[in-house]
């Protein structure tokens, strides 16, 4: 039997930030280096094309892949098109870590 | 005209049992160049000792040979006898019939024959032994603790308040190892922290210690009074002279990982303080679960929310090298895991705990606040199985011995749980109760007794899930029933094994350690504080599973052992050593490989100028390998040389 992932006790006495991903999407060239290095992988291709004639990113969270705010995307972002407001209020839903 | 002195020792029974001690004697009186043989019942009593130093003054004794023990247990006693007598004491040998021959033969006849065939070889060797003095080497006044659970602290207080310099190397972010973890202790139940963090402040604040948390011992190199150690120091993130200890770094960092301190129960995050009382009360970043890399620098919440500056992505490991004169290893224990017993689910069960986490369940600091709950769905669990001798005892699982704390602590659990649940029902499996501390047994007795918790005696067999329940299999041999009992936790007291990383710094120390890998001890009666190299004592856990109280005392013995090796200003070391012929050294270099110490140096002759070798007295361990490997006989091996052996073994063939 694989040894077992325990529940943390005191999680909820724990925040962690979470953040909003803004997309510009007419900015945006489809470069992909927000999606290459976010950590949380919470970024997804988009479906359909800017009018410039790209795909660009939209943000796809779950329970568990949330955007944690660290605000690397913007600062990779050649295009100014992304940007994240944080709120500080989330519980964190699991552990997490690289 | 050589003049040879054989003495030969009954040792009570234990040589004479088996070995014609007169009729041995008779024979070596006839052997050549021996002007004196005579026999004793204790050889390393006062009178014995006097006869020896009175016979060697009165027939002009110029070698003497003791046919007696192994010399481990007195080739020092009958050295300072011969010194005493006036007679370099490289020229007493001792010829061994104890441990070699009359413990290990029934017969007389051949015991006896044995014993004169090892003391005809130490004659011969005695022949050629060459008077040799000690060289004095000077002892620097410091000393390395590893390790700064409640041993290392202590011994390091111990020395520091003695007025010596200390250094304190622990490899976790904070001072206080397993004691800190603990929520009371036992007998007493006394609560562990309120009487251990005093002393981590303590400890952390004397001008003395120097205290290195977040780092290891890499390497030692050198000799009693003289260790150069070599410390690297992991890089925390955070600047130690900067951080306030404020937290404000903990909030916006994304990252939650379990925490080691709550042993996995608690949650922590990537930058964090291990507990609130830790010292130093630095916060570290635990760069394997930060999201940022040696390359990669993502995330800055921490940084950016530090105003005191203390954060440093770009910090690396350091390497620190000081020089002492003792060394005291305290890197004490952890318990064996879950997983090796398969029979009690191999840790895949969440309702299955060991010690540790129960106890930061019952700790008021821990996850739980000091509520025992289920891990599995945080509810107070009515039926609580307490397994003693988890792994302990039992060669099947590797660990033969007792772990001796687990049958304390566990009757101190029972009570616990009891006093939190008072309707809940506690079990406990034993093979037996050790309880033989001062003030142990009332408290087992008082629990078993007074608190309605039931004992069993017998092994539980297996463990297994059943629905949301455990079911615990166990044997009660007292009824010789089996018992199958419904548990909502169990905990499992986990053998005591020696701490991860201690095999490691055994081989770096050069030390021995037992099969079970805790350290040896130079002596397990007579020396159990030293190593069985000079200078490097041994206190708590790390010699032997211990409690507090023993590896206190422990600790405070290893500390005054340091303290009385630094109150010389030098010591004296045996001069049984290689040493180079120079004139027959070609220069190959071979014995500066062969050497485990790094004694042996290419150093240009003092005559010739070439390139010959070099021995370093102060780190040569006399352990012979270059001697063997030199291929052109230059190097001897001081009081073991190429003659002595030689002539030893023909004598003896």
């Amino acid at each position: 039997m694989p040894p077992v992932k325990r529940k943390l006790f005191n999680l909820d006495q724990y925040q962690v930030p979470r953040g909003k991903v803004q997309i510009i999407s007419e900015r945006c060239k489809g470069c992909s280096l927000c999606l290459e290095y976010c950590p949380n992988k919470v970024l997804a291709w988009s479906t359909d094309y800017n009018f410039k004639g790209y795909r660009y990113p939209v943000l796809e969270e779950t329970e568990e892949k949330y955007c944690i705010s660290c605000r690397f995307c913007e600062e990779v972002c050649p295009d100014f098109a992304i940007y994240v407001t944080t709120e500080l209020t989330a519980k964190p839903q699991s552990t997490q870590g690289k | 005209m050589t003049r040879l002195g054989v003495f030969i020792c009954h040792c009570g029974k234990n040589i004479a049992r088996t070995v014609d001690t007169e009729a041995l004697r008779e024979k070596a009186a006839t052997l050549p160049h021996v002007v004196l043989a005579k026999d004793y019942l204790y050889l390393c009593s006062k009178p014995g000792q006097t006869m020896i130093a009175d016979d060697i003054r009165e027939h002009h004794l110029d070698r003497v040979l003791v046919a007696a023990c192994s010399p481990r247990l007195h080739g020092k006693t009958f050295a300072q006898t011969a010194q005493r007598a006036g007679l370099n004491p490289y020229l007493l040998d001792m010829a061994n019939i104890r441990e070699q021959c009359s413990w290990v033969h029934i017969d007389g006849a051949e015991g006896t024959e044995k014993a004169f065939s090892i003391i005809k070889g130490g004659l011969g060797r005695l022949l050629y032994a060459e008077p040799l003095e000690p060289f004095q080497s000077p002892v620097t006044k410091r000393v390395l603790v590893i390790g700064g659970g409640i041993a290392g602290i202590q011994a390091a207080l111990d020395i520091a308040n003695s007025g010596y310099e200390v250094y304190l190397v622990e490899k976790l972010p904070s001072l206080g190892g397993h004691m800190a973890q603990l929520g009371e202790t036992f007998p007493t139940l006394d609560c562990s922290s309120c009487i251990l963090t005093p002393k981590m402040v303590e400890v952390s604040q004397n001008e003395h210690v120097h205290l290195l948390s977040y780092s290891e011992v890499t390497g030692i190199e050198g000799n009693i009074g003289q260790f150069q150690v070599t410390v690297r120091l992991r890089p925390r993130y955070v600047d130690e002279t900067l951080c306030t200890g404020c937290g404000d770094c903990v909030p916006t960092c994304p990252v939650v990982v379990p925490n080691e301190f709550d042993q996995g129960l608690g949650a922590r995050k990537a930058v964090y303080l291990p507990f609130p009382q830790a010292v130093p009360a630095v916060y570290t970043i635990d760069w394997d679960a930060c999201l940022n890399t040696d390359k990669l620098i993502i995330c800055e919440n921490c940084y950016k929310n530090c105003e005191a500056g203390a954060i440093n992505f770009l910090m690396e490991p350091q390497e620190k090298m000081f020089e002492v004169g003792a060394v005291v290893l305290a890197t004490g224990y952890e318990l064996m895991p879950v997983a090796h017993i398969g029979e009690y689910g191999g840790d895949g069960y969440e309702d299955v705990i060991d010690g540790l986490q129960f106890e930061r369940m019952l700790s008021a600091s821990g996850p739980t606040g000091g509520v025992v709950r289920r891990p599995s769905d945080g509810r107070i669990p009515q039926n609580v199985v307490f397994v003693q001798c988890s792994g302990s005892r039992d060669p099947e699982h590797g660990i033969p011995y007792c772990s001796k704390v687990c049958c304390m602590y566990t009757a101190k659990h029972a009570l616990l749980y009891k006093h939190a649940v008072p309707d809940g029902q506690a079990y406990v499996f034993y093979i037996d109760i050790r309880a033989a501390g001062k003030g142990h047994e009332e408290f087992v007795q008082k629990v078993m007794s007074e608190e309605r918790i039931l004992y069993l005696r017998g092994k539980v067999s297996k463990i297994f899930k059943s629905g949301a329940k455990l079911v615990v299999w166990g044997a009660d041999t007292l009824s010789g029933r089996q018992v199958e009992i419904e548990a909502d936790l169990v905990v499992l007291a986990m053998a005591v094994i020696p701490s991860s990383g201690s095999q490691k710094l055994a081989r770096t120390l050069h030390i021995a350690s037992d099969l079970s890998g805790f350290f040896s001890e130079a002596h397990p009666k007579l020396r159990p504080l030293e190593s069985n190299t000079d200078g490097i004592f041994l206190a708590g856990a790390a010699q032997f599973a211990k409690d507090i109280t023993d590896t206190v005392s422990q600790a405070t013995g290893a500390a005054g052992k340091a303290l009385s090796l630094l109150a010389n200003d030098f010591i004296k070391l045996e001069p049984t050593i290689s040493g180079v012929e120079e004139g027959l050294c070609r220069g190959c270099g071979l014995c500066v490989s062969i050497c485990p110490f790094g004694a042996v140096k290419m150093l240009p002759s003092t005559r010739t100028g070439a390139m010959v070798a070099g021995i370093n007295p102060i780190l040569c361990k006399g352990c012979g390998l270059c001697a063997a490997g030199c291929l052109s006989g230059a190097i001897t091996l001081k009081g073991s040389s190429f003659k002595q052996i030689f002539a030893q073994l023909e004598e003896m063939v």
